[in-house]
């Protein structure tokens, strides 16, 4: 009898604790919160089974452990962000290993809405963002804040994204197109009464560490800013106006385990340290298995067209690289660093997702800037004297190089013609598009340096040659050199 | 936009990273562009970043090799 009174005693006072939690009634005992963060994973697969197997051992000592992503989960490997379905082996992997929520960072947009909203299907864990409005039919699930009872604690979390970009976030403007996104202190502010309705109150954020800060100055609210965006090293966490923040690295090389000890409704302690993921010699099995799945993925051989006949020289390659860019951005003129074509023959017949990444590897966004053709033609001087590989390659104009000796060491003279083969007003401007390497080697003259309108230039080769399904550049020639 | 290098100002694409600016510096400096596979890169308050932290207009890195 005894025994089935304390019983009932316990499941009562269990069941007080977790209604009481659920209603904004404060916890009245003392428990430690534990909380590993991450941000700005970027798509580091390998580190992934890394990751799970620290989140493992935590999970062992605690099995309460939350497990919260501050954003950019994708976009930083082919593994990923080329899969068919875009940022998929991230999600599954996240999934494996239990993620309790993520926030959306700036790259979650890279696929568009559509990819954005199939990836938020496929998660088993909550997008938490106050800051944007979509419409219902976008299928851009997310939530402004989320409670979350750990312990018998009731925890709320608000995310925030960051909106610096002309008022969205950076991504190419066409992925958020038909969403609006709000300044994220402003929304905070919004939601400041949500303090009075928890234990915990955790920004995750997705503004960048100096605005995390800001944050804490005028939000002593907060009891933890778990942040990300800058791509920020704190070693273990930093007091800010009493506010805990924490951040990280990109591509997972540490995580930030953070432990919050509530007393009565209030968080009495709090502390954060690193653990160095990218170091750590242990590996979950499944993620391992995961990972390698999708690193050996067949989607690496998917063909993406047909090349009517044989590429045999940088210059076709090129241009084709270039046709791309301009034809993804409604550019007057594209090019490309001779140095960024890495192989110059192809044999006629598939040019699968592979060839593109092996044709230019380096991960180079696209970048587009207006300038006058005089100022065009100082640009590719000055990126031919940054590459020995040879002049730069263009789409929308050809060029006639004159060098000063056999070595190219100098550029004697350079003309340039429109596509009609009369040369370039070089007094008028055009929308020059470039991979971000040869904008910076051009030494763009004047204040506008122009804008990255954050699109991989391979991904844009892809969806190109995905669009015209046959490609055909045998004899296409963009350049007369003279010695 | 402006940012600034080791302390100099160097003009480059809205949008940029880390790593944009620092090349932009190498190459304006004429130094050797292979050591940027070692560099490490750090905000104005001298917490370490990622060389692919995207900048804003008018924001202080600096980076040792």
């Amino acid at each position: 009898m005894k025994r089935l009174f304390s019983i009932l005693v316990v499941a009562i006072l269990g069941l007080a604790q977790n209604v009481f939690a659920q209603n904004g009634v404060r916890a009245s005992y003392k428990t430690d919160i534990n909380i590993i963060s991450v941000n700005d994973m970027h798509a580091a697969i390998d580190n992934m089974p890394k990751m799970a197997a620290i989140v493992d051992s935590l999970r062992a000592m605690d099995k309460s452990l939350m497990v919260i992503s501050a954003g950019d989960n994708r976009t930083g490997s082919p593994v990923n962000d080329m899969y068919s379905d875009a940022s998929f082996p991230m999600i599954a992997l996240m999934n494996q290993m239990g993620f309790t929520c993520s926030a959306f960072g700036n790259h979650e947009f890279d696929s568009g809405l559509e990819g954005l909203a199939r990836n938020i299907n496929e998660s088993a864990f909550p997008y938490i963002c106050a800051n944007i409005f979509a419409d219902p039919q976008l299928g851009i699930q997310c939530e402004p804040y989320k409670f979350f009872n750990v312990k018998g604690v009731k925890i709320c979390i608000l995310g925030v994204v960051e909106a610096e970009f002309n008022g969205i976030p950076s991504t190419h403007p066409n992925n958020v197109k038909g969403i609006r996104f709000a300044p994220a202190e402003e929304t905070i502010r919004k939601y400041m009464w949500l303090r009075d309705e928890c234990d915990v109150f955790i920004l995750l954020s997705h503004i960048g560490y100096d605005e995390d800060v800001e944050v804490a100055k005028k939000f002593p609210e907060f009891d933890l800013i778990i942040g990300g965006h800058s791509h920020t090293q704190i070693e273990g966490g930093e007091v800010h106006n009493g506010v805990l923040i924490t951040q990280n690295e990109n591509k997972l090389k540490k995580l930030t385990h953070t432990t919050l000890v509530v007393e009565n409704g209030k968080v009495t302690g709090k502390s954060a340290k690193n653990i160095d993921v990218a170091g750590y010699t242990k590996q979950n099995v499944a993620a391992k298995c995961l990972a390698d799945f999708f690193s050996s993925n067949p989607e690496f051989k998917r063909v993406l067209a047909q090349a009517e006949t044989p590429f045999s020289s940088y210059e076709e390659l090129g241009i084709l690289m270039c046709d791309a860019l301009k034809d993804f951005s409604g550019a007057d003129i594209a090019y490309c660093n001779a140095g960024g074509v890495r192989y110059e023959d192809h044999p006629a017949g598939d040019f699968t997702v592979n060839d593109v990444l092996r044709l230019d590897p380096f991960g180079n966004s696209a970048v587009v800037v207006n300038v006058t053709g005089k100022q065009l033609r100082d640009m590719l001087i000055a990126c031919k004297s940054q590459d020995s590989h040879g002049f730069p390659f263009t789409s929308g104009i050809s060029c006639e190089v004159t060098y000063t000796d056999k070595q190219q060491s100098g550029v004697k003279d350079l003309k340039l013609f429109a596509p009609d083969g009369k040369p370039l007003d070089l007094k008028k401007k055009y929308k020059v598009i470039a991979n971000s390497y040869a904008i910076i080697t051009s030494d763009v003259p004047g204040e506008d340096q122009g804008e990255d309108i954050n699109a991989l230039t391979a991904d844009i080769l892809m969806k190109y040659l995905e669009k015209v399904k046959k490609v055909d550049y045998k004899g296409r020639k963009c350049l007369k050199e003279i010695y | 936009m402006i940012v600034k290098v080791n302390k100099e100002e160097v003009r480059i694409f809205k949008g940029a990273s880390a790593k944009h600016a620092i090349l932009k510096y190498i190459l304006m400096k004429k130094m050797d562009a292979s050591s940027l596979d070692s560099i490490m890169v750090f905000d104005s308050k001298g917490h370490q970043i990622g060389d692919d932290a995207p900048l804003k207009e008018g924001q202080s890195i600096t980076f040792k090799i």
